[in-house]
């Protein structure tokens, strides 16, 4: 009995210790974003501002383009998301079904996902300068595009290898092409393992940060990039920095928490089921 | 409605050799049963057919033409797969109408023929209903009317009953076998179950490690199985095999005991005589004789299990165990001493070499 | 029943034929594209001039490679990786562990604080660091003011410049990222522990410690290395926290592979430099895949 409760006691403590850990610095750059700048320096500090402000919102958004970065994270991740969701899906669909090349095509995908993205993007750099396609969205979306087909390919390997293919066979016998069979049968049942792929490929760009620094710089650059502008000694921008913050990661946290069934998944590239 | 004819076919998946030259003729309207061990490539042989996969090598020819390139879907087949393969995001009535709507045939045909089809199946009551809501039996109804709705040339069954509980089996079972006498279509339909494919087949096409053993009516394959995996196969409970030897005498088992053959048989398996031999009875063909007069061998009863009417009595003959199948009122209990005849009209002396049976 | 073959026919066959190539076609082209054209150039940088602050593409032999390899902050940043991702992936798997054996029983609860303990793994690294900086940095967080509280004396820690601290820094910020991931997948693993290997167990008068030991750990293995390799495999990347945390320094102090490798291109414009010496990463991490691969495939349980 007593071993039991010692158990809770420390089990309590442990996730209470943890959730604290978790959530002073969200809530400390949450009270930044609203605190008047005249309270950044308060001792004792300030732990909740007597008169909140969205003052740096507005600055943050407008003054240091963060508005710009928005939009371009929108539709540079919204872009290569689509595309990297469809064209992971039939390749994993082919790889899955017919094991098409044998395991090298399968796994020369997934080392993909382990190049040191920095021996990549280098070569990238100096192409992308070279046609022009530097600073550009469709740079980027492709550049997206291949940096998450890793991702989905993976998951959806997974998802469709669980599938039973009896039913796309049903619909051959039926009268379908294969396109057909892929299009009517297999696509629609497989639509909660594609949603949930296609929700982590956009978390991966509108998270990005290492190819928008170095394959942008006043045209597409991204919302993560924004945060530049407050670094270094320029200045004490803590309300900006915190207020751009805010605006990025709560849309990310949401579809986040809302696949968090194919999580596991998700982390692993479909290697657990979870 | 047409034939089949399979020449030399083959196929290998990767090294792995799965079906290794079967050649068969399956007539026009004839009801096919292909049944063996799982990993028998009787599964493979009707995907095979179905055109889901393809032939290593030899040839299929439906209806005279040799469909070994042709797709799936030009094939003009039906397959009822084993795990039914319903479309779970389509109703019942578009599952049975998907066939005909792949094929591009006008709305009002493809709701009077599943109206039809749903009929004939007693499902017309459920059309609006999806999958995930019908009984295991309903389920295969439906996939049933998405076969028989296309009027297909062949109909194509993949262990079907193997999922539904044995009371749904045996009216299943029923139902396939009205079928094919409404439709008189050309079915072919793979089960490890022998009691299927005896009830349905118009011929049983038994197959064993990617080959045909034997093919024939049920009745000739359970009467006049030409190998020891045919006699083992067939038949519930199983054929009892005891080894033996054939003497001029007759057959002797192990313990001595002799069993006197008929003349017309001592002459038919003369040439045998002296050679270790196989003595296979079905546990139908053995009774409990008086225990003095006709000839008899002499045991101890082992075990009875009762099942009605019947009972399964266990013994040894020459320290081989040995069952019969006895009126309940004859079985006896363990440790009786019993006397036991066997029906002579009814045995099969096996080659142990080679598991051929002999006098064939 | 056959219609008249059409041209749509004979495309539809012949798309049919060729489906599982096409399917993979498009994929494989981009992939091509962008990755395998990529570093095939990059192999060309690799012995040419491609420097920003020096004009033509002459043919320069090993010397992008000498000049990294002499180059000591090269040597530097990566020990420095190396004892980051080993501090970091072992902090973050033991806490994950933990944090999983406090969440594998059911409890009231559980499922809100399961979504509030998994929200560092969607936010921007950049963000992690944002805010880890804001938390540390003096003189505005609150860190050193906390502290002096409740050690009793002025605490003025410079959390972002001064070694060994920046170091700390840097591992909170990933340990508070990456600990959920750790978290969720040795989670999905003792959830997979058929409960009745404990029931067994117990009935054998195994519990508790001893549990862990025989059981909990063994069945957990294959996953454990899951988790470490994946891990493992990210953490050598470090870049974004360092660039926004420390910005490298102080000097080069918290130069990571990846950070060296950047400003070697991108600040000093010593492109090909870089790219050997990026190419020498990938060659590292290379190696690091295929030993830490092969053995998750050996641990696998099919």
């Amino acid at each position: 009995m007593s071993l039991i409760t010692r158990a809770n006691i420390a089990r309590t403590l442990l996730l209470g210790f943890f959730l604290l850990f978790t959530f002073v610095p969200l809530y400390w750059m949450f009270i930044t974003s609203i605190k008047p700048s005249d309270d950044y320096l308060a001792v004792p500090p300030v732990w909740f501002p007597a008169e909140p402000t969205m003052l740096h919102y507005t600055a943050a958004l407008f003054a240091y383009r963060g508005l710009d970065g928005l939009i371009n994270s929108v539709i540079i991740s919204a872009a290569a998301t689509l595309l990297s969701t469809v064209l992971g899906t039939l390749m994993a669909y082919s790889l899955a079904r017919f094991n098409t090349g044998g395991q090298h095509l399968s796994f020369w995908v997934l080392s993909q996902r382990f190049l040191p993205p920095i021996a990549i993007v280098l070569p990238i750099f100096l192409i992308y300068r070279a046609v022009g396609l530097h600073d550009t969205h469709f740079g980027l979306i492709i550049a997206y595009t291949v940096f998450t087909l890793p991702v989905t390919v993976w998951m959806m390997f997974a998802y469709f290898r669980q599938m039973p293919k009896s039913l796309e066979e049903a619909a051959l016998v039926d009268g379908c092409t294969r396109w057909q069979s892929l299009w009517r049968v297999a696509i629609p049942l497989a639509m909660p393992g594609i949603v949930a792929a296609a929700v982590f490929a956009f978390i991966a760009c509108w998270t990005e940060f290492f190819f928008a620094l170095i394959l942008t710089s006043q045209t597409a650059f991204t919302l993560p990039t924004v945060f530049r502008a407050f670094l270094g000694f320029q200045g004490a921008q803590y309300g900006e920095a915190s207020a751009l913050a805010m605006v990025s990661l709560v849309p990310s946290i949401i579809l986040g928490i809302l696949v968090q069934r194919h999580l596991v998944r998700g982390l692993t590239l479909g290697a657990v089921r979870g | 409605m047409a034939h089949v004819t399979i020449k030399g076919l083959h196929k290998h998946f990767g090294a792995v050799h799965v079906v290794k030259g079967i050649d068969l003729a399956i007539a026009d309207g004839e009801f096919t049963v292909l049944v063996g061990p799982s990993g028998c490539g009787k599964s493979t042989l009707l995907r095979t057919v179905a055109g889901l996969e393809q032939a290593s090598e030899g040839t299929i020819e439906i209806g005279g033409k040799v469909v070994n390139d042709t797709r799936p879907r030009d094939r003009d087949v039906a397959m009822v797969f084993q795990d039914y393969a319903l479309y779970p995001h389509m109703t019942v009535a578009q599952n049975i109408g998907f066939g005909l709507r792949a094929r591009n045939f006008p709305r009002p045909e493809i709701e009077t023929r599943v109206k039809r089809a749903a009929k004939m199946l007693n499902i017309d009551q459920l059309l609006d209903r999806l999958p995930r809501q019908l009984s295991g039996g309903q389920r295969q109804r439906v996939a049933i009317g998405r076969a028989i709705v296309r009027n297909p040339q062949i109909f194509l069954f993949d262990e079907p009953l193997s999922n539904l509980d044995a009371q749904l089996r045996d009216e299943m079972r029923s139902e396939i076998k009205r079928l094919h006498q409404e439709l008189g279509a050309t079915m072919i339909y793979v089960t490890h179950d022998q009691i299927e494919a005896m009830t349905l087949a118009d011929r049983i096409v038994l197959m064993n490690a990617g080959q045909i053993e034997q093919s024939g009516t049920p009745l000739e394959l359970y009467e006049k199985p030409r190998t020891r995996f045919v006699a083992g196969f067939l038949g519930s409970p199983k054929i009892n095999f005891i080894k033996a030897r054939l003497e001029n005498a007759g057959i002797v088992f192990a313990d001595g005991q002799t069993l006197k053959l008929p003349a017309v048989d001592a002459q038919r398996y003369a040439a045998h005589a002296g050679k270790p031999v196989i003595f296979g009875i079905r546990p139908q063909h053995i009774d409990r004789a008086p225990m003095t007069g006709s000839p008899h061998i002499k045991s101890t009863v082992d075990l009875v299990q009762p099942t009605g009417a019947r009972t399964y009595v266990t013994f040894t003959i020459g320290g081989e165990p040995v069952m019969a199948e006895l009126d309940a009122h004859d079985a006896g209990k363990p440790g009786d001493e019993i006397a036991i005849a066997l029906d002579l009209a009814h045995f099969l002396l096996i080659a142990p070499e080679n598991g051929n049976v002999l006098g064939r | 029943m056959s219609a008249p073959a059409t041209r749509f026919d004979a495309l539809s066959e012949w798309s049919d034929r060729h489906f599982k190539w096409l399917l993979v076609a498009p994929a494989v082209l981009l992939i091509l594209a962008l990755s395998v054209y990529p570093l095939l150039f990059s192999v060309w940088v690799l012995f040419v001039n491609y420097d920003f602050t020096v004009p033509g593409h002459g043919f320069v032999g090993l010397r992008n490679f000498t000049r990294v390899l002499a180059d000591p902050v090269a040597r530097w940043s990566l020990w420095v990786t190396i004892l980051l991702s080993t501090i970091n992936v072992t902090i973050e798997f033991l806490l994950g562990l933990a944090l999983a054996l406090a969440m594998v029983k059911s409890f009231r609860g559980r499922g809100l604080i399961m979504s509030l303990l998994i929200i560092p793994l969607f936010i921007s690294p950049v963000i992690v660091g944002q805010a880890w900086a804001l938390l540390l940095q003096r003189p505005f967080g609150p860190t050193n003011y906390v502290l002096s509280q409740i050690l009793g004396f002025e605490v003025t820690i410079g959390w972002l410049t001064q070694a060994p601290w920046n170091f700390i820094a840097l591992v909170l910020a990933d340990v508070w990222q990456w600990t959920p991931f750790m978290f969720v997948i040795l989670l999905a693993g003792l959830t997979a522990i058929p409960p009745n290997l404990y029931e067994a167990a117990e009935l054998d008068g195994v519990d508790g410690w001893r549990a862990f030991w025989w059981i909990t750990l063994p069945q957990l293995g294959p996953m454990i290395m899951l988790a470490i390799t994946f891990r493992i495999l990210d953490a050598v990347r470090l870049f974004d926290t360092i660039f926004v945390m420390t910005g490298g320094g102080p000097g080069t102090n918290t130069y990571s592979s990846s950070f060296y490798l950047y400003t070697l291109g991108f600040t000093q414009f010593h492109l090909s430099e870089a790219t050997a010496g990026a190419w020498m990463f990938l060659v590292i991490t290379a190696i690091l895949i295929t030993f830490l691969v092969r053995r998750l495939l050996k641990a696998e349980p099919t």
